[in-house]
């Protein structure tokens, strides 16, 4: 065979097999196609812009819902209103403070368990004695609902500011245990034996590998509790409080005030959302080295 | 060399006991073997054959059921410094850069001064050639790179017996003879022994002074081969295409093959997986 090939044979392959010169580019795959193929890419831009097109849809269809009374106003205020009522509570009603209290409540509960949690966890982790004392126990009482302790938390402790944190501290130090006592587990073997074949006594081992080592998926199990937190916050908060922004939303809802009741709410996502981004954040920053 | 007897393995056993519903399985079988200072032994055998768990015995890492491993006539009872292990995964931290890795090999060492440890991790990060790439993070770096930390972080801790768990395992061919042949040029300088556990029939040739070929579970030492004696003691990476290095290895394959086969009849059988 010695037929004469176009030399500028951009027709595609004839029957001898692929034509000479550069072959024609293979068309990227639009942005559409990325979104909606099965696990398909995406950048970092396209994702901010893609939640941001739903926080837009559903503030649309929240107005829609209210604009055409579909839901009466009594049960659903337009998200004006909400933001509205919102600033009127931050400008005029020390709504800050009520916030204030909230976050301190969240925040001290959440150390006062994780510093139990970690080095137990991690004890859990690493002898058997303390795992299998502590385990069957701690998977009893993770396992009751938060709500049906707060009758005992307010006989032991009273409606002070002492049951509030006992009862946030209870709806997340089990849960938070286990967690850790998990990543703990994860540690690859490995990284242990090399630890004790270059000399590392138990107590180095844990404090030079064991606990550098699982620090960013503890990181990323203390963020979500941290958001179970602000879950029994609100009941703790409805049930005996008068403070906070729990009894806010529960007092508004007294007096069928729609709007505070969910400004109230949506004073907790942002606050929630905020938080979770900034330690996101955090997590990106100081474990680079995992990507 | 002869019976200098550095390491001595006496008698040793090793049963994994039975839980739930597997039967207790051997998976040593009165194994016992001297190996001189200095000498470069490789554990060859079929996957699963208990070899690894037999290194892990010699490294304090694993408990004989019967029998005992002296080292340099003291009875190893647990892991320490003097035994170190490169394993075959990839075991270096990844939240330390390369010259750090290195310098944890020596973090738990009182016998030598900072300054001395500090010199000791620049003479390891040269004689593993990674000179340049100190302040890489170890998910920067290659796979053979990573084994060659490992390598140079386990020499750091100063060790007696050098363990190396199918180390180059997870590598590509390229890679893997280039680290086989800095292996041998490390070893022409440390003077270690080392106890290298493989199956590669090859890589047992290129590397061994004495190469302890093992059964189908439970492991015995089928044959002891003294490479020496069929190719030489020197080892440019030429000696693989020499007749005698293909003689040999055809001769141990012979025997591998059988033994793989045998392997297999075990794990069908049931019982637990390789350790």
């Amino acid at each position: 065979m010695t037929e004469q090939r176009d030399p500028h044979g951009s027709e595609g392959s004839g029957p001898d097999g692929p034509a000479s010169g550069a072959a024609p580019p293979v068309p990227e795959p639009t942005v559409w196609q990325q979104l909606t193929g099965f696990r398909g890419s995406t950048t970092r831009g396209t994702d901010i812009a893609l939640g941001v097109i739903g926080f837009a849809l559903l503030l649309a269809i929240w107005s829609g819902l209210v604009a055409f009374e579909v839901v009466p106003k009594q049960y659903l205020a337009s998200p004006q209103a909400v933001v509205v009522r919102l600033w009127e509570l931050l400008t005029r009603y020390e709504f800050l403070d009520d916030i204030g209290i909230s976050v301190y409540r969240v925040w001290l509960a959440f150390l006062l368990s994780a510093i139990v949690a970690i080095p137990l966890g991690i004890l859990m982790s690493s002898f058997r004695i303390v795992n299998g004392l502590t385990e069957p126990i701690i998977d009893f009482i993770r396992y009751l609902p938060v709500p049906a302790l707060v009758p005992l938390t307010v006989i032991w402790l009273g409606i002070g500011e002492a049951s509030k944190i006992a009862l946030l501290w209870m709806g997340t130090f089990f849960q938070l245990v286990l967690l850790i006592a998990d990543d703990a587990r994860r540690v690859p073997r490995e990284y242990v034996e090399v630890g004790m074949t270059v000399g590392a006594r138990p107590s180095q081992v844990l404090r030079h590998i064991i606990l550098p080592a699982m620090l960013p998926s503890m990181v990323d199990n203390l963020r979500i509790t941290l958001g179970w937190c602000w879950t029994y916050l609100i009941i703790a908060e409805i049930v005996a409080s008068d403070s906070g922004i729990g009894y806010v939303i529960w007092s508004a809802r007294r007096y069928v005030k729609t709007p505070e009741v969910m400004a109230g709410i949506l004073a907790i996502g942002v606050i929630g959302f905020l938080t979770d981004q900034f330690i996101r954040w955090l997590h990106r920053r100081a474990f680079a080295y995992l990507r | 060399m002869g019976n200098d007897g550095f390491i001595l393995i006496d008698r040793v056993s090793k049963e994994f006991a039975a839980h739930g519903k597997s039967a207790a399985v051997r998976v040593i079988e009165n194994v016992s073997m001297t190996i001189a200072r200095g000498e470069f032994i490789i554990f060859l055998g079929p996957s699963g054959c208990g070899k690894t768990t037999l290194m892990r015995i010699v490294g304090g890492l694993e408990t004989a059921s019967c029998g005992q491993v002296l080292l340099d006539g003291a009875t190893v009872i647990g892991p320490d410094r003097k035994k170190g292990m490169v394993f075959q995964s990839y075991s270096s931290f990844p939240w330390l850069d390369v010259i750090d890795n290195i310098r944890f090999g020596m973090r738990f060492r009182d016998d030598i001064s900072a300054a001395e440890k500090e010199r000791l991790a620049q003479y390891y990060l040269e004689l593993v050639g990674l000179r340049g790439f100190e302040t890489y993070r170890v998910n920067r770096i290659s796979g053979g790179m990573r084994q060659r930390l490992a390598i140079a972080r386990t020499l750091a801790a100063g060790p007696d017996v050098l363990l190396m768990d199918e180390p180059f395992g997870a590598l590509d061919a390229q890679n893997r003879e280039f680290l086989q042949e800095q292996l041998v040029g490390i070893q022409k300088s440390e003077q270690k022994t080392v106890i290298f556990v493989t199956h590669d029939v090859e890589e047992a040739i290129f590397l061994a002074d004495r190469i302890m070929l093992f059964s189908a579970r439970p492991a015995r030492v089928l044959q002891e081969i003294r490479v020496g004696d069929h190719i030489g003691t020197e080892r440019p990476l030429a000696v693989k295409s020499t007749q005698a290095f293909f003689a040999l290895r055809n001769s141990i394959l012979d025997v591998t093959r059988k033994l793989a086969l045998q392997t297999e009849k075990i794990m069908l059988q049931g019982g637990m997986s390789p350790a």
